[in-house]
């Protein structure tokens, strides 16, 4: 039954799945997306992804989480075929992607991190171009148009130019396209970057929506917590190429074991080692300290008794609950300032590339 | 590969930039400044001096499809600029990540380019008629001179696409270009015969697909004799395969 949904959206390319190597009993558990030492080198030697492994199961959102600079958009490229692994190999839907990246692209949807519609063309247009580009069936073609714009709330506006939009309107205008073009795994690289709290909002209920109502599978990438913790089922937090730590949210915030406990001094403390029953300080500078404990209201008032037996003077103390920021903060082990040196190291990098 | 689905692409990247031409069509109107000028005071000049060995026909006869053709070039070399600029806001990405083969992405550019080419070659024949520039008003040759003129702007569009895949910002596309049309437009028979240039020269000419156009639109505007014409379109026709072919296999180059 499956095989022959498959077979039919992809009309032309029978023989790929005549080749490929899953038999009958075991299609049931094909995956989306598969990604088996996975590795991006670039031309200067900047191992963009190396060597990453991970399964995306059919009917999943499942999240790639990293600092900026951590491989995710890469990733997401290669899935794509906009840019070719160096080594390792990729399977869409049982397809590989490097043998028949036609095939592949037909199944997928992609949102870039850039706005990516045509902003000199009508909404309406937008859609009845990409859909044509897609190959979506004729007859269905202009009623699922209506049904995309209806949905997405921008019938009112279908034949403004794309120009007068704003941003969180083009944004739906792209998640209109996945609905117009039906691909059965939607890639969205960072949908809520640069829009205001309510767009975004909205964008992630539609992103729910799709995922529930027509059963699309979906790839996300972000760096935002939150919209990882509201949208996905499994996460795979990423650092400097690879794959740091891979669960659902709930596993990945038990794994951090606890909750934090910021303590803010009126003073720079003496150099002191914290008893290991309060928990362990994960990170400090001169006038706060934060400690990782397995229950944080149990341990506020040890911590008290810890600095007044110090003779340390205590601002403050907050609890922070366990939540995917310390995840990521855990394993991306990065803090701002990394990240923004990164960041410069970056520009410059274009910078150089521009110039040559 | 689809022959059916190809085609179908290319055409839909040609709609839509027909589109884009119908929601604003200002630069159209700007790109027939250049060839007026062209054609009314170079042209007017030279034709009452009488300098130019035009043969049977006056200068302003003998210039009228060089400069169309010209006109044409200018539209088709910077046209990698519009590709560039396509992927600077995320439009190649989209394009590119389409089930569409690449291929079909580059020819519908090319098509897109010729589309522009015929609304050039419509402005110019107003112009010659207002002129009073005696051209041959056949259907049948005004039908080949938009084929050719189609043809050439698919040949220059796809080579300048190729060009982008390398160079990659607009700015260099812009030095590459105005360092290209002029030598183009100089080593060819646009405003002058072939007959009259230094030896060198000649050699040069006779390497330049743009002398083979500017031969073909004359012999169908002026002449009326056709016996070049089927070296002509042959050397255009192998021209544009191999650039549209060489600019599907390296376009994707430009998104990295």
């Amino acid at each position: 039954m499956i095989l022959l949904y498959y077979t039919c959206n992809t009309c032309d390319n029978n023989d790929v799945f005549m080749n490929s190597t899953f038999d009958d009993h075991n299609i049931q558990e094909i995956t989306a997306i598969e990604a088996d030492h996975l590795t991006k080198v670039y031309r200067d030697n900047i191992r963009a992804v190396d060597e990453i492994s991970f399964s995306v199961k059919q009917g999943e959102i499942f999240g790639l989480l990293g600092p900026n600079g951590a491989g995710k958009t890469t990733t997401i490229k290669m899935i794509i075929t906009l840019t070719k692994a160096n080594s390792g190999t990729l399977h869409v839907l049982g397809v590989d992607v490097f043998k028949s990246p036609e095939t592949v692209r037909e199944m997928l949807g992609y949102v870039p991190q850039s706005i990516s519609v045509d902003t000199d063309l009508t909404a309406y247009e937008n859609l009845l171009i990409f859909s044509k580009l897609s190959y979506v069936n004729k007859m269905e073609r202009n009623e699922r148009i209506r049904d995309a714009l209806e949905y997405m709330d921008l019938s009112s506006r279908a034949n403004d130019l794309v120009k007068r939009y704003s941003g969180g309107m083009m944004r739906r205008l792209e998640i209109a396209q996945a609905l117009v073009n039906r691909p059965k795994i939607l890639l969205l690289d960072e949908p809520s970057i640069g829009l205001d709290p309510s767009s975004k909002k909205q964008v992630w209920k539609n992103i729910k929506q799709l995922n529930q109502e027509f059963g699309v599978t979906i790839l996300i990438t972000t760096h935002d917590m939150s919209e990882a913790d509201e949208l996905c089922d499994r996460i795979a937090i990423m650092s400097e190429g690879k794959i740091a730590i891979l669960g659902t949210p709930e596993e990945l915030k038990r794994d951090v074991g606890g909750d934090i406990v910021t303590v803010n001094l009126a003073s720079t403390p003496p150099i002191m080692t914290l008893p290991k029953e309060i928990g362990n300080v994960i990170h400090s500078d001169e006038k706060s300290i934060q400690i990782l404990t397995t229950n944080g209201e149990e341990a506020i008032p040890l911590i008290a008794d810890f600095f007044r037996g110090h003779e340390i003077k205590v601002e403050s103390i907050s609890i922070n609950k366990a939540n995917l920021d310390d995840v990521f903060m855990k394993y991306a082990k990065r803090r701002l300032g990394d990240e923004m040196y990164k960041a410069t190291r970056r520009t410059r990098r274009d910078f150089v590339r521009r110039a040559r | 590969m689809n022959i059916g689905r190809f085609l179908a692409s290319s055409i839909t990247i040609a709609e839509m930039e027909a589109r884009k031409i119908r929601h604003d069509s200002t630069e159209l109107w700007t790109r027939i400044i250049q060839p007026a000028l062209w054609l009314l005071v170079f042209g007017e000049t030279l034709n009452t001096i009488r300098a130019m060995p035009s043969g049977n026909f006056s200068y302003i006869q003998f210039l009228t499809p060089g400069i169309l053709a010209q006109s044409v070039l200018f539209i088709s070399i910077f046209y990698g600029i519009t590709v560039v600029w396509e992927k600077d806001v995320g439009i190649l990405t989209k394009l590119l990540s389409t089930p569409s083969p690449r291929s079909s992405i580059v020819l519908g550019k090319s098509l897109a380019a010729g589309l522009r080419g015929i609304f050039q070659a419509i402005m110019i024949f107003a112009l010659a008629l207002i002129i009073g520039v005696k051209i041959r008003f056949d259907p049948l040759d005004i039908a080949g001179v938009f084929a050719v003129v189609i043809l050439f702007a698919m040949c220059f569009s796809s080579f300048s696409m190729f060009l982008a895949s390398y160079l990659k910002t607009r700015d260099r596309m812009m030095g590459i270009g105005q360092a290209l049309t002029m030598p183009l437009f100089f080593a060819s028979n646009a405003i002058y015969p072939i007959a009259i240039m230094p030896i060198w020269l000649q050699y040069i000419s006779i390497a330049n697909p743009l002398s083979y156009v500017v031969d073909a639109i004359r012999s169908m505007l002026l002449a009326g004799t056709y016996e070049n014409l089927p070296v002509d379109i042959l050397v255009l026709v192998i021209a544009t395969v191999v650039f549209v072919t060489l600019a599907s296999t390296t376009i994707k180059k430009l998104l990295e």
